[in-house]
């Protein structure tokens, strides 16, 4: 690769770092993790955002207790809002409420499981390419061209071909998406490779596993935290997307499945309900994520620090 | 010269993502053939297609073959359709560029000055208010905002049509009329989506512009500071804005499927959402090789365009 295409890749990262946050360097030490969290409690709206969090990973855990599991129909179609049916019902008088519970289930699943795959594959690559310096050229020019892809219809043809099921989406949606955390955490750690603590732990072991466990995740721990959010809120996006696209679980009640069903019954221009509800949930879900991330960016940055 | 690397850059990254669609075809669990061929086929066109293909053959002479044909422009005939899938495409490409395009050019314009204005008001109500339009509008589902506003400005209001790209039975001035009408709502509901992470960008950037020696230099010579802020800050602060653009046409073309299915508009996405419900493979693979090629080509040109605009990358 030449100069200016180099002199461009950085400009690149830089302005994607912005959108991000830049990364100082701050050792996770038993203080400054105190401290993160001290600065952290004082923000409102990084507290709402995580208590939003902790509210729907508890819906979607005593789902069976809030509403009972949508029957395959129901008597009352497409009804608006009301004291019995607080969502209304849809085209095939199923009780909206339940099916936006329910659909909690899957949508959080899928973050949590997409994601989990996501930060450990691309935290691993990018740690290994960063420590060791031949690998690096080939992972970063993997993850370039990646991220250069327009992913979707990517994920749609792979949905396609293996068939519609949570599995899938999941597997599906964590393969695009830990290049991204690659680029992320790969930038940080090749600060870190560079400190002298690390050529210190090099005269100490000759073992690289033991100084990439011991000494470069810790380092590169906070962006892996923001990474954890970003691609769990990715991940609630694209599933959403393949959903709305049939590609959804037809076993298992998703949001994205619900305005699916909704834009085939024809019912989604006329019944707002049906649209309105399960859109707001996955508002909710990846808007408290996204706040979550910036609030802890700065929470754990000094001089963002009030 | 500068424009050959990016020029040779593209064409690897087309060459990327021919090589993982094969791999992914081939490797994946499920019948390979289904790329190509339909179960639905007659056994003897089926076998044609097969042979020609060569999947009976190694995997790497079935590579060889897949490049083959591709350079040839061949991907395949589509199985609802019946025609080459590089048809089919070719109809539907021009609307998902008129829709991608009108949606970019209308997130830069509306984008820069909102940036522009919540950088310069820092801290201040306006500013406040920017970022919160930006980070919610980057968290909202493509589909959901397209609803609303279909709901809202189609139904309601009644100000706009519900779907579609253009109105039958018209022609001349009135079929380009039709055509800006039907493109109004798909178009402002990927700006929306797309308009939080260019403001953002733009303000924290012109916010570390602004904070530069030469900025304060300007000022001690006593230029205005709306002088300063357009002419001098907004300049470097233009170029991060200017990578954003080719960091996001990924999710700008994500976002165009899922609009386009919304609005029943005839681009690639609205081909690949009835794809998938046909479940007509070779369409959603050619659909797939369109777009990447469709965001190589822009990302090419808005390197360029950084080029000229950053002379540092020209020279070097």
């Amino acid at each position: 690769m030449t100069d200016k295409s180099v002199d461009l890749q950085t400009a690149k990262a830089r302005a994607l770092e912005e959108s991000v946050g830049a990364e100082p360097i701050v050792r996770d030490d038993g203080r400054a993790a105190a401290q993160t969290w001290r600065a952290f409690r004082r923000e409102p709206l990084g507290m709402i955002s995580l208590g939003v969090l902790v509210l729907l990973t508890l819906i979607a855990i005593f789902a069976p207790l809030i509403a009972p599991y949508p029957p395959s129909y129901g008597e009352a179609v497409l009804k608006p809002p009301s004291a019995e049916h607080w969502f209304g019902t849809d085209s095939l008088g199923r009780d909206v409420f339940g099916e936006v519970v329910w659909g909690s289930q899957q949508s959080i699943l899928v973050a949590v499981a997409a994601s989990a795959i996501a930060i450990v594959l691309g935290t691993f690559v990018a740690v290994v390419g960063a420590y060791f310096r031949r690998l690096d050229s080939v992972i970063s020019v993997v993850v370039d061209l990646t991220l250069s892809l327009p992913v979707l219809p990517l994920m749609i043809l792979v949905a396609a071909l293996v068939g519609p099921s949570t599995a899938t989406i999941i597997a599906v949606v964590a393969a695009f998406s830990w290049p991204e955390v690659t680029r992320l955490v790969r930038s940080q750690a090749l600060t870190v490779v560079r400190l002298p603590y690390v050529d210190a732990a090099r005269l100490m072991t000759s073992s690289p596993l033991w100084i990439i466990g011991r000494h470069i995740v810790p380092a590169v721990t906070p962006v892996i935290v923001v990474s954890v959010v970003v691609t769990a809120s990715r991940a609630v996006l694209s599933a959403a997307g393949l959903a709305f696209l049939g590609l959804g679980d037809p076993n298992v009640w998703s949001w994205g499945r619900i305005l699916y069903e909704a834009q085939q019954s024809g019912a989604m221009s006329s019944a707002w309900w049906l649209t309105l509800f399960p859109s707001l949930a996955i508002l909710l879900l990846v808007l408290s994520a996204t706040l979550l991330s910036i609030t802890y960016n700065d929470a754990r940055n000094p001089r963002a620090r009030r | 010269m500068f424009v050959l690397p990016r020029l040779g850059r593209g064409l690897l990254t087309i060459w990327f993502a021919v090589t993982v669609t094969f791999l992914l075809l081939r490797l994946l669990p499920g019948d390979p053939a289904l790329a190509i061929a339909s179960p639905n086929m007659t056994p003897a066109t089926r076998e044609v297609l097969l042979q020609q293909y060569g999947l009976d053959k190694p995997l790497i002479v079935q590579y060889g073959i897949y490049l083959w044909q591709i350079l040839h422009g061949n991907l395949g005939i589509s199985f609802t359709q019946s025609i080459p899938v590089v048809d089919v495409l070719m109809q539907r490409l021009p609307w998902t560029l008129l829709l991608t395009g009108t949606a970019l050019v209308a997130t830069v314009i509306v984008g820069i000055p909102l940036g522009v204005l919540a950088a310069s008001h820092r801290g201040g109500l306006i500013d406040r208010l920017v970022q919160i339009v930006g980070v919610t509008g980057q968290s909202i589902f493509v589909p959901s905002i397209g609803i609303f506003l279909l709901f809202m400005f189609g139904l309601v209001l009644g100000w706009l049509p519900i779907g579609g790209a253009y109105d039958e039975n018209v022609y001349g001035l009135a079929w380009y009329g039709s055509v800006a009408a039907h493109l109004v709502l798909p178009a402002l509901s990927l700006m929306l989506v797309q308009l939080g992470s260019y403001v953002l960008t733009m303000r924290s950037t012109l916010i570390e512009a602004l904070g530069e020696d030469y900025i304060v230099l300007a000022r001690a010579n006593g230029l205005s500071y709306r002088r300063v802020l357009w002419k001098h800050a907004l300049r470097n602060a233009l170029l991060p804005t200017t990578t954003l653009i080719g960091l996001q046409l990924g999710f700008l073309i994500g976002g165009a499927v899922l609009t386009e299915t919304v609005f029943a508009y005839p681009g690639i996405g609205r081909g690949i959402y009835e794809a998938v419900t046909q479940l007509d493979f070779p369409v959603l693979q050619g659909a797939f090789l369109f777009l990447a090629i469709t965001v190589v080509v822009a990302n090419m040109l808005t390197d360029i365009v950084y080029g000229f605009l950053d002379p540092r990358v020209k020279k070097s």
